[in-house]
């Protein structure tokens, strides 16, 4: 036990033990350098990423602004030209057009387009002035633009998940499928399972796994569609079928048809 | 013989026609182009007209029974059963080259236009009107997208009580004609040529005369692929994008002009009526259950609980009151605006909502009611609810209940 203490004391077992004073000074002097070694090493981190930050920073800052007066003028000259206007004569009924004005759009888009630019920047100038042996900054890095792109790639995929759910749903009710809202469940959760597939890929997370429970859920889903349609709708989808081929058999592509006679009491849209 | 002079890109002019009216027909057989210019010799036996058609003048036509015609060819266009944007273009080009005062345009089955009504059409379009149009006259279950949609928009926002605004036959002046040909350019240009012009808007818009004449009962051309899911979301999305387009026009107080009793003759009720308001009703009904989410994107909530209302109604007593139907279409008009939904999903989204109004209106006319009033009763709807679309227009966002 006297040994143990000694040693952690680290005094000699024979000599007589110092005044006890002197023992609490060196101690807390050693921790004061101690203390001071690790504030140094951290000051000299902060030294060494703090201009890459502030870079970062001035980056992002200064491309903000040059995307801020570059959309706004974008916003005038288009304006000034009336591309909505142009734009909502040819393509008014387009499936593809957005909610917003094209020309917001644009504007939207170019100032985005700079801050990302500015992002880009700001992280190279950040990277360089990090220099430092740990490899774990420089794995990460990478990975957070793979992060990146796999959140554009789900917002896409979520986004065009809904559209077709939603064309799909409006077109079976006017075709009058009874089965409409589970043709539109079956479309959007296709698309969201593909989604899902390729966002982590994108993160390599899961490898072989991953690709086995889509093929499977995928394949599994369409089997169920199929199946649904197939068995369970099989008068409907066949009336559909018989009115289909009854309108391309009786209109062909030339002259418009005439009404057949004695067709007064028919209804007629137009 | 009628002779035919091909438009060629030199620079001889043409003699004019000799009281300046231009006859562009549509494609048509041989047997219909007989009839049309056997109707054009009666109506104007002792004028020289000239005539424009795409198809060549069979050789079985006789000289002497089209002595007063001349004919030229006109350039061929996609058939359809409607006058489009091509159409208006090829109209002004002929005209200016031609050195006509006047044109008359007539459509797909003109053969059945009577000789009368091509009179009335060209006398108005050379003396004082710039739009002459004719008032078919249907069958009661005949057009009813455009007793709906088209006529009551037209009316409540242009002021005008022409009643067939997407008629196949016209009378156009020169003046009005080189205006739908600017319009019209406007899709040529970007190959869309096949789009539906608005001729009774851009004349309301530009000031122009307009008159309207009940003509006898034509063979109305229907659409190659009478499909309701393509044709209608089709008309009323060209409707909507005009109205859109001359916002600044309609949204002004404008009085209408009075009417001139003059309303097509009614015939006889449909005897199966019953059955298609089953299947139009079960659509209506598939659809609330389906679409009622994306409705509510549009429709308040009151027009909702309208909807509701109606869902649950028996077939015997449907009836969608012509208030709420003008609710409907103002709504989807201001989403169409706004862009509330992608457009192609709000007008496929309107079609199980007008087949409910087709429904309604099948009802009301079997019970005894005449189809004319009814429709008459939907546009004084329209109008009524005017304030609503334009407050509604200027502020979108006030609340809406």
């Amino acid at each position: 036990m006297q040994n143990i203490l000694a040693l952690m004391l680290q005094t000699s077992i024979n000599q007589t033990s110092p005044p006890l004073p002197a023992d609490n000074a060196s101690i807390w002097h050693h921790m004061a350098d101690a203390l001071h070694q690790s504030f140094d090493r951290i000051l000299s981190l902060l030294i060494a990423i703090l201009p890459g930050i502030l870079a970062f920073l001035a980056s992002l800052v200064v491309f903000s602004l040059i995307g801020f007066a570059f959309s706004a003028l974008l916003r005038r000259g288009l304006a000034a030209a009336r591309l909505d206007e142009h734009l909502a004569h040819g393509r008014g009924n387009s499936d593809w057009m957005p909610s917003t004005s094209p020309t917001a759009l644009i504007a939207r888009a170019s100032f985005w387009a700079c801050v990302l630019l500015g992002l880009i920047i700001g992280v190279s100038a950040f990277d360089a002035s990090y220099a430092t042996a740990t490899t774990l900054p420089s794995r990460l890095l990478p990975y957070l633009t793979r992060v990146a792109g796999a959140a554009v790639l789900l917002i896409a995929g979520t986004l065009v998940a809904r559209f077709l759910a939603r064309s799909v749903l409006i077109g079976a009710v006017n075709e009058q499928l009874q089965y409409a809202r589970f043709l539109s469940l079956g479309i959007k959760w296709l698309v969201l399972v593909l989604t899902a597939a390729m966002v982590l890929d994108h993160l390599q997370l899961g490898g072989h796994v991953v690709e086995l429970a889509f093929g499977i859920l995928f394949g599994g889903i369409v089997l169920t569609l199929a199946l649904a349609v197939g068995l369970g709708s099989r008068e409907l989808v066949s009336r559909s079928l018989e009115r289909h081929s009854e309108h391309s058999g009786e209109h062909s592509a030339a002259p418009p048809a005439t009404p057949p006679p004695g067709s007064d009491d028919s209804i007629r849209h137009f | 013989m009628a002779t035919i002079y091909p438009i060629s890109d030199s620079a001889t002019p043409s003699a004019p026609p000799g009281n300046g009216l231009l006859v562009l027909l549509a494609a048509m057989t041989p047997e219909q182009l007989e009839r049309v210019l056997a109707n054009l010799t009666a109506s104007f036996p002792a004028e020289e007209l000239l005539v424009a058609s795409p198809n060549a003048l069979p050789d079985a036509i006789s000289a002497d029974a089209h002595s007063s015609l001349r004919m030229v060819a006109a350039p061929a266009n996609n058939p359809a059963w409607t006058l489009t944007a091509a159409d208006f273009v090829n109209a002004c080009q002929l005209a200016e080259k031609n050195d006509a005062r006047a044109i008359l345009m007539l459509g797909p089955e003109s053969g059945s236009f009577g000789s009368p009504a091509l009179r009335q059409l060209a006398n108005a379009v050379l003396a004082t009107a710039d739009l002459a149009v004719p008032c078919y006259d249907l069958p009661p279950h005949a057009g009813l997208a455009n007793s709906a949609i088209l006529y009551p928009l037209t009316r409540a926002l242009f002021a005008s009580r022409v009643r067939f605004p997407l008629a196949v036959d016209l009378g156009l002046s020169l003046r009005m004609a080189k205006c739908l040909a600017d319009a019209a350019r406007r899709f040529t240009a970007i190959n869309q040529g096949d789009a539906p012009l608005w001729p009774v808007n851009e004349a309301m818009v530009a000031g122009f005369a307009i008159e309207q004449f009940d003509v006898c009962p034509r063979v109305q051309p229907q659409p190659g692929r009478p499909d309701l899911n393509i044709i209608l979301p089709l008309i009323t999305g060209s409707l909507f994008s005009d109205i859109d387009a001359k916002a600044a026009f309609w949204q002004r107080f404008r009085s209408l002009p009075p009417a001139d009793n003059s309303l097509p003759l009614p015939l006889a009720p449909a005897t199966d009526a019953a059955a298609d308001i089953a299947s139009m009703l079960s659509a209506f009904r598939l659809a609330y259950t389906n679409l009622h989410e994306i409705w509510s994107l549009v429709l308040p909530p009151n027009s909702l609980l309208g909807l509701k209302r109606l869902s649950t109604t028996d077939a015997a007593a449907f009836h969608m009151p012509e208030s709420l139907w003008a609710r409907i279409v103002y709504d989807f008009l201001l989403a169409y605006r706004l862009r509330t939904i992608n457009r192609g999903h709000l007008l496929g989204a309107l079609i199980p909502l007008y087949l409910a109004w087709v429904a309604s209106h099948i009802n009301i006319t079997a019970s005894g009611t005449d189809p004319e009033r009814h429709i008459e009763a939907v546009a004084a709807a329209f109008e009524a609810d005017k304030t609503y679309i334009v407050s509604r227009w200027r502020w979108p966002d006030r609340f809406n209940p």
